[in-house]
């Protein structure tokens, strides 16, 4: 989980009606969070496969690993997303389905090679 | 459900782990590949000059609410007018980007650089894994899927008893094609993030059309409002300096 | 634009250098991606790498790189003979380089030979009309020679086509503002904040023209790109604590004649307390001198 901790540089500026954000560093935040969740996937399809994981379970611990990641985030967000994020949405959602195909390749791959072989 | 085939192990040091190694290899590959191929070009002008006013534009757009009424209505009117202004395009001017590509040698290459970059490496190892590793099952994919998939998963193996989770190579090549995107945006740094798949898609629009994105930027130009941010600005540094001075 | 975490990255190497502690050609890199301007320090270490056969061939490649920063540094110390060397050196290796005939253009700018160096310059672009950097050099050398027009027509046509260079509207800003053509200049800024609106000293600046303007429209206006100045920088610019004073204060005066009730200023009080305080902080000395600047425009009895 060592991604969380290169994450951003709280340069946001939260404003209470009008939010001001800076596009550079809301990217670069951005492009944190998708290079965690990517790791994440990854590493997670790796154990998933390892620990003979099939069927719907593989998923449900796919699902799992995001929610642990957007935990994660949020906890390095410190719980206000508006200081670094547009919205929620990016923190909870951004790159969840990008990870997917991932996780299922690393997945089928550990499993694979540790268990049917 | 069948129950479980034994795999040889060969197939696992022969097949699966050199295939998903060659596919890596090959994306970091062409990745430099690609690098050498970009770093020399020359631009026109008038190209510059487009990209450069899209820019301006959108940072007008974005950053509106940061400039009074006055200046951002004359920006404005600067931008969008109809007979002259700088995002207008006339109706005969909009030139059609196939005959462009005709009349410009150099774009026509560079597109095809590019598609023969991304074609050409992937024709290859699709025909290697075909002509290789065809006609038996490679991986067994850990969940369940109907049989809807078999004529895609497994052709090449005619048997209508196996499970249809267990997948021949070719099926393993398509994973590898479209899961390890994520590694190389991992290993290459996030110039790589275009991956394949999006690439494909835009192959059917045969590169972008200057004109078009011009008269795009107008249009969300002509309906953004105009919110001056200022004003709020006095009250909130009265905090601001009300907080400094009690420090 | 040097963040300080880089800038004390970038001393701390200096000093190690300094007292040769090595890491010289690590500095010169760090140098070189922070654009900072160090051009003794960096004469001084990069001959001496280049001087050392074995440092030198150690760099392979970069060992041109390192001839072009050598180069630019002589010459922004006025050894004309070492940069001459530089660029001999980079022109035997690359004949025909755009990049070296840059160099070439500015080593006759160092010695004063501006005809020549613009007639290099032009020569230049008819090969690549689209050369940011030269362009660049066109308007320095014309503002080198203390021609303010010329930088202004250099600069309109460079931004004809580069209309998102926020660097040469700075610049464009800078010259308007020294030739007292305030709209200009004004507009100017608005491109500026434009292009980065968070960044405090253009709307400082953009306030300073405006209230340099005059007239009751500007001077509102200029208060409240003031307060954004103050809000943006958590009320540590001085400038902007002074600009928003004298700015109400000339307000009053304008709107006196009209209007009996004078504009609720508890904004300009907070200011002349904060101003107060900052002064009393850092500079107890010059104390009176603020009091009594304050008192004329009716701030402090």
């Amino acid at each position: 989980m060592a991604t969380h901790d290169d994450s951003r540089s709280p340069q946001k500026k939260a404003a209470d009606d009008i939010p001001i954000y800076s596009a550079e560093n809301l990217q670069s935040n951005m492009k944190s969070i998708y290079y965690s969740r990517t790791f994440l996937s990854i590493i997670g399809g790796v154990v998933a496969g390892i620990w003979g994981i099939s069927g719907w379970t593989g998923f449900i611990v796919y699902f799992l690993v995001m929610a642990f990641a957007s935990l994660g985030l949020a906890l390095k967000a410190k719980f206000s997303a508006h200081k670094y994020f547009d919205s929620w949405n990016r923190v909870l959602f951004d790159g969840f389905f990008g990870g997917l195909m991932s996780f299922v390749l690393f997945w089928t791959f550990a499993y694979d090679i540790v268990h049917i072989f | 459900m069948a129950e479980d085939l034994v795999l040889d192990t060969a197939i696992r040091d022969w097949v699966l782990i050199p295939l998903s190694v060659v596919m890596v290899l090959i994306g970091v590959l062409r990745y430099f590949v690609g690098k050498l191929m970009r770093s020399s070009q020359t631009a026109d002008e008038k190209i510059v000059k487009e990209g450069q006013l899209i820019i301006r534009a959108r940072n007008l757009r974005a950053a509106a609410n940061f400039i009074p009424a006055k200046s951002f209505r004359l920006r404005k009117a600067y931008y969008t007018n109809e007979e002259n202004g700088l995002l207008h395009v006339p109706k005969g001017q909009a030139t059609n980007p196939q005959a462009q590509m005709f009349s410009d040698p150099n774009m026509a290459m560079d597109m095809m650089k590019k598609n023969l970059s991304m074609i050409i490496p992937q024709t290859l190892t699709f025909a290697w894994v075909n002509f290789f590793f065809s006609g038996f099952v490679a991986a067994k994919i850990p969940f369940p899927l109907t049989q809807r998939f078999r004529a895609m998963l497994q052709n090449g193996i005619d048997l209508s008893t196996v499970d249809v989770s267990y997948v021949s190579s070719r099926s393993w090549y398509f994973l590898n094609l479209f899961g390890l995107r994520g590694l190389f945006s991992l290993i290459l740094g996030d110039e790589n993030a275009m991956d394949d798949t999006q690439r494909m898609m835009q192959m059917g629009g045969f590169g972008m059309d200057p004109t078009k994105s011009l008269s795009a930027e107008k249009d969300s130009m002509e309906i953004i409002q105009h919110e001056w941010a200022l004003p709020k600005m006095g009250q909130r540094a009265e905090e601001v300096l009300r907080k400094f001075v009690k420090q | 634009m040097v963040g300080a975490s880089e800038e004390s990255r970038l001393n701390c190497l200096e000093i190690q250098v300094d007292n040769g502690g090595g890491g010289a050609w690590e500095y010169l890199c760090l140098v070189r991606k922070l654009k900072a301007r160090r051009s003794d320090k960096v004469l001084k270490h990069g001959l001496s790498i280049l001087n050392d056969h074995r440092a030198r061939s150690k760099l392979g490649g970069e060992e041109w790189t390192l001839y072009e920063q050598v180069a630019i540094a002589a010459m922004d110390c006025q050894r004309v003979d070492i940069a001459k060397d530089c660029i001999a050196e980079l022109r035997k290796q690359f004949p025909g380089s755009m990049r070296v005939g840059r160099l070439e253009g500015m080593l006759l700018e160092v010695k004063g030979a501006w005809p020549e160096a613009e007639k290099a310059y032009q020569r230049l672009l008819e090969d690549n009309p689209l050369d940011q950097v030269i362009h660049k050099r066109k308007v320095a050398m014309a503002k080198a020679q203390g021609n303010a027009s010329v930088v202004v027509e250099y600069l309109r046509k460079y931004l004809e086509i580069f209309m998102a260079d926020h660097d040469a509207w700075r610049e464009l800003a800078e010259i308007y503002v020294s030739l007292q053509m305030y709209k200009q200049a004004a507009f100017c800024y608005e491109e500026l904040i434009l292009c980065q609106p968070l960044v405090p000293p253009y709307h400082l600046a953009y306030a300073e023209v405006l209230y340099t303007m005059g007239g009751l429209e500007n001077l509102q206006t200029a208060k409240m790109y003031y307060a954004s100045t103050i809000n943006l920088t958590g009320g540590k610019n001085t400038r902007a604590l002074y600009g928003v004073c004298l700015c109400i204060a000339a307000i009053n005066q304008l709107s006196k004649g009209r209007n009996k009730e004078e504009e609720s200023s508890e904004l300009q009080t907070l200011a002349a307390e904060s101003l107060v305080k900052d002064y009393k902080l850092r500079a107890p000395v010059k104390l009176p001198l603020l009091t009594a600047a304050l008192r004329n425009v009716k701030l402090v009895s």
